[in-house]
């Protein structure tokens, strides 16, 4: 049943520790440096998406607790955390990507552009449509590089120039100059990094306001990974980007606010990226952070 | 290293682990292999014998055919195997397309020959879906907005050409605008298809140039799209269509040079010239495995030289029961003139009638099961029963589901008894939870990680599964019911029941006619009182049948290594 195994998907996150990035173990344990020339501003930009008292349950599990944070417009915003402890899940109720698994509930309040996207008039399908998301492995359509960007522009029936879409989509994502030659080709052809960015130009060709992103570098190499996170800080210019991710490095690098979640699905502290790695209020998230726990 | 002292338990005459119930159930699961092989070779070969009576030819026959053809064939098989696998894999593919190409051929020939559609029919099928297809085309790129509209016009556009619009309907539309503009209703008559004009033309064009319009243009069209496509250049497929139509204007020439008519060269260039050719194509561009081509080649010039040679030295060949004669005629008393002419068409026509119904039906019900389907709660374990039953059902005896055609269709809706349609739609119920089951699973083994992309894009439930999941699917689904259908022509259970003549003189025209099959007829020489009959012609027909299903097999366990290659 499809249904039944994308139930799997709430479980990924348990099997991501085996998986994740070697490399960033033993940068954690250093202290962590914060990219400060980047401007925060925080308390200056719109915000887009925002969620108050938010509850999800599996069944009778309950994922997540009383959820409160307002994500800004045209930033990038991490989500970290340990396995299993609702950031993911987080991230799936904001396009109603849950609605895919039967026995998840979802309560409370999540508002994007201050609309309610739990009211019964909210159609999924649509709202997908300006929520784009990348997925923690590369997952690419068997089909050809160009059809695979395309394939949003088929899917909602735009009336768009589609190999100009296709061709900035691949720009955008620093992918242009590495397939020009052969978008008639597999996809699955390319090499594990280029295919996270394929998948990223295939969220972008659609033009949306928000791109959710789920561990995007977790399956990947060292210099894949720092390519994913450029493109991450070019894509906050235009885009609001919502990053799921195990590596508290990359949150650190790339993010301008960061929100950590700790074990039992509650949002402990939800700052500015500066102040959560240098200067946490709390004790919790500062043993995380520097690895005492975790 | 090792301390003094310490005793080493894991060497020499004490220290090894007991291996022998291991060795044991190996030997015993190498008798199962070798049980289960030598019981079904020898079935194979004693009726192989008997079908072909080897040992009724010279000595010198299987000399001769033994030098020219065994030896080369079997040291080309075994040098691409030892030296050169990409040449053996092509071999093998430019052997099987022009068999699988002659079957198709064969089957198209037989079906124009019994009229069972006319060529013309051919054509204004296709004349009608062309223009159904223009219109579907024309709607989605001047209104593609309006969704109700589009499927209104989907679905209208091929039922109003192909079959036309009921008389009811009309008189109803008639009335309608008679009634706004105050005239009186009048009683209207049938509005006749597109098809059914064409069909009303006195004068036709001969045969033969309808098949090359109606059937080798599309073939080689789309062959030839796919070769502009791969070699990226539009002349290369437009050459390649004209090629395709002047080879079949040859006809009037070559066929009845060849004795197969002009129809039967038309088909014969249009299925076992055209797809072989675009492989070879494709194998010289590659230059991959180019030495392969040399095995149809080698096959093809050792029958002949050996033909030669035989006739030269006057050997006498064997005096086959399976020869031309009998698969050209009917059933006879006389064991030599007996044939098999009747049950091949006949299982052809139930081969039509068992995939036209099992496969949309099958696939169908799949694919709500897979993707519709609720997966959680009561209904969820509703529909968990409801797929178990279904895997029940694929291991119900198939005399039973003749007993269920019986019922349903000859007592209860009263068809026909032993008619095609009705032992075709039997033999389909009984290959549909199979069909199902292949189905699903062709299904499940699409990645889920392909759904969610497809999901996270704003894809509705429709375009996930038909822009992603069936694309992938596809293969498996062909693959699995190809083999349901191969099963399906040789039961004979049910065919049984549903009341199939024993032995049918004329082969079926319509789908209402008494169904002579393969295996019915078979059944019914095995108890001939004929001694000859018994062993000889059944075996003879044992082979055809067994040949079929082999090719059928064949068929698709390529299409499935070609999609496994590609993903």
């Amino acid at each position: 049943m499809a249904n039944e195994n994308l139930n799997t998907t709430a479980s990924t996150e348990s099997q991501s520790t085996s998986t994740e990035d070697p490399t960033s173990e033993p940068l954690v344990e250093q202290s962590i440096s914060v990219d400060s020339e980047r401007s925060h501003t925080t308390a200056n930009a719109d915000t887009v998406i925002e969620s108050r008292n938010l509850d999800v349950y599996y069944g009778e599990t309950q994922a997540l607790q009383g959820i409160d944070l307002a994500i800004p417009e045209n930033q990038v915003t991490a989500m970290i955390g340990p396995s299993g402890c609702g950031k993911s899940t987080f991230l799936r109720c904001i396009n109603r990507m849950n609605d895919l698994i039967d026995i998840c509930r979802v309560e409370g309040e999540l508002t994007f552009n201050g609309k309610n996207v739990y009211d019964d008039d909210v159609d999924p399908i649509a709202l997908r449509r300006r929520i784009g998301m990348v997925f923690q492995h590369p997952n690419p359509f068997p089909k050809s590089i160009y059809d695979n960007v395309a394939y949003g522009l088929s899917v909602q029936n735009m009336d768009v120039d589609v190999d100009a879409v296709v061709e900035e989509s691949l720009k955008k994502a620093a992918l242009w100059d590495e397939v020009k030659d052969q978008l008639d080709k597999s996809a699955l052809n390319l090499s594990g990094g280029q295919q996270q960015r394929l998948c990223i130009a295939r969220a972008i060709a659609v033009d949306p306001e928000v791109i959710l992103m789920d561990e995007p570098a977790s399956a990947l190499d060292p210099i894949a990974t720092s390519k994913i996170e450029d493109l991450i800080e070019e894509l906050a210019e235009e885009y609001t980007v919502v990053i799921v991710t195990h590596n508290m490095q990359q949150a650190a690098r790339i993010s301008d606010t960061t929100a950590v979640f700790l074990t039992g699905g509650e949002l402990v502290e939800f700052d500015d990226t500066n102040k959560i790695f240098e200067n946490p209020d709390s004790q919790r998230v500062e043993d995380y952070i520097t690895g005492k726990f975790g | 290293m090792a301390t003094p002292g310490r005793e080493i338990d894991w060497a020499g005459e004490t220290g090894q682990v007991s291996r022998l119930r291991g060795v044991a159930f190996e030997l015993a699961c190498l008798a199962a292999v070798g049980v289960a092989l030598v019981s079904v070779l020898v079935l194979l070969l004693y009726v192989a014998t008997d079908a072909l009576r080897p040992f009724s030819a010279d000595p010198g026959w299987h000399l001769v055919f033994f030098l020219t053809l065994v030896v080369p064939t079997l040291g080309t098989a075994v040098y691409f195997y030892r030296l050169e696998e990409p040449a053996g894999e092509v071999a093998y593919a430019t052997t099987g397309l022009p068999v699988v190409g002659i079957l198709f051929a064969a089957a198209l020939a037989v079906v124009l020959d019994i009229e069972l559609v006319t060529a013309l029919e051919l054509f204004a099928l296709l004349v009608a879906t062309l223009v159904a297809a223009g219109i579907v085309v024309v709607h989605g790129r001047y209104r593609p907005g309006a969704a109700l509209e589009r499927l209104g016009v989907v679905v209208a556009a091929p039922v109003v050409t192909v079959f036309g619009v009921p008389p009811v309907e009309v008189i109803r539309a008639l009335n309608g605008v008679l009634s706004l503009i105050g005239l009186p209703a009048v009683s209207g008559a049938r509005l006749p298809s597109l098809r059914e004009l064409i069909l009303l033309s006195p004068v036709a064009p001969l045969e033969w140039i309808l098949v090359i319009v109606s059937v080798t243009i599309p073939v080689a069209g789309a062959l030839g799209l796919f070769v502009a496509r791969r070699r990226e250049n539009r002349r290369d497929g437009l050459a390649f269509v004209g090629g395709a139509v002047a080879a079949t204007l040859l006809a009037p020439v070559a066929g009845p040079l060849l004795g197969i008519g002009s129809t039967g060269w038309v088909l014969a260039v249009t299925f076992c010239l055209l797809p072989p050719a675009v492989y070879v194509e494709g194998v010289v561009r590659r230059n991959e495995g180019v030495h392969g081509l040399a095995f149809p080649l080698v096959l093809v010039g050792g029958i002949l030289l050996g033909a030669v040679l035989v006739r030269q030295f006057g050997f006498a060949p064997p005096d086959s029961w399976l020869d031309w004669q009998f698969l050209t005629s009917a059933h006879s008393r006389t064991p030599e003139d007996a044939g098999f002419y009747p049950p091949i068409v006949g299982s052809i026509m139930l081969l039509i009638v068992v995939a036209a119904s099992a496969f949309p039906v099958g696939v169908g019900a799949a694919i709500y099961l897979e993707e519709y389907a609720p997966a959680s709660g009561l209904s969820g374990k509703f529909v968990e029963l409801v797929e178990i039953n279904i895997g029940n059902l694929a291991g119900v005896p198939s005399v039973v589901y003749g007993l269920l055609g019986l019922a349903l269709f000859i007592r209860a809706i009263n068809m026909p008894s032993g008619a095609v349609i009705v032992g075709g739609l039997a033999v389909g119920l009984l290959i549909l939870p199979i069909v199902i089951i292949s189905a699903q699973e062709a299904l499940r083994a699409v990645p889920d990680s392909h759904r969610e992309a497809a999901y996270g894009m704003g894809a509705t439930r429709w375009q996930v599964t038909r822009s992603v999941v069936l694309p992938q699917a596809i293969p498996g689904i062909l693959t699995g019911t190809i083999l349901a259908v191969g099963r399906a022509i040789g039961e004979t259970a049910p065919l049984l029941m549903i009341g199939a003549a024993a032995s049918v003189r004329l082969a079926p025209n319509s789908f209402s006619d008494q169904l002579p099959a393969m295996p019915r007829q078979i059944f019914a020489w095995s108890s001939n009182l004929e001694p000859e009959i018994r062993h000889g012609v059944l075996a003879a027909g044992v082979v055809t049948l067994l040949v079929v299903l082999l090719i059928m097999n064949g068929t698709a366990i390529l299409i499935r290594n070609k999609y496994q290659r590609e993903l």
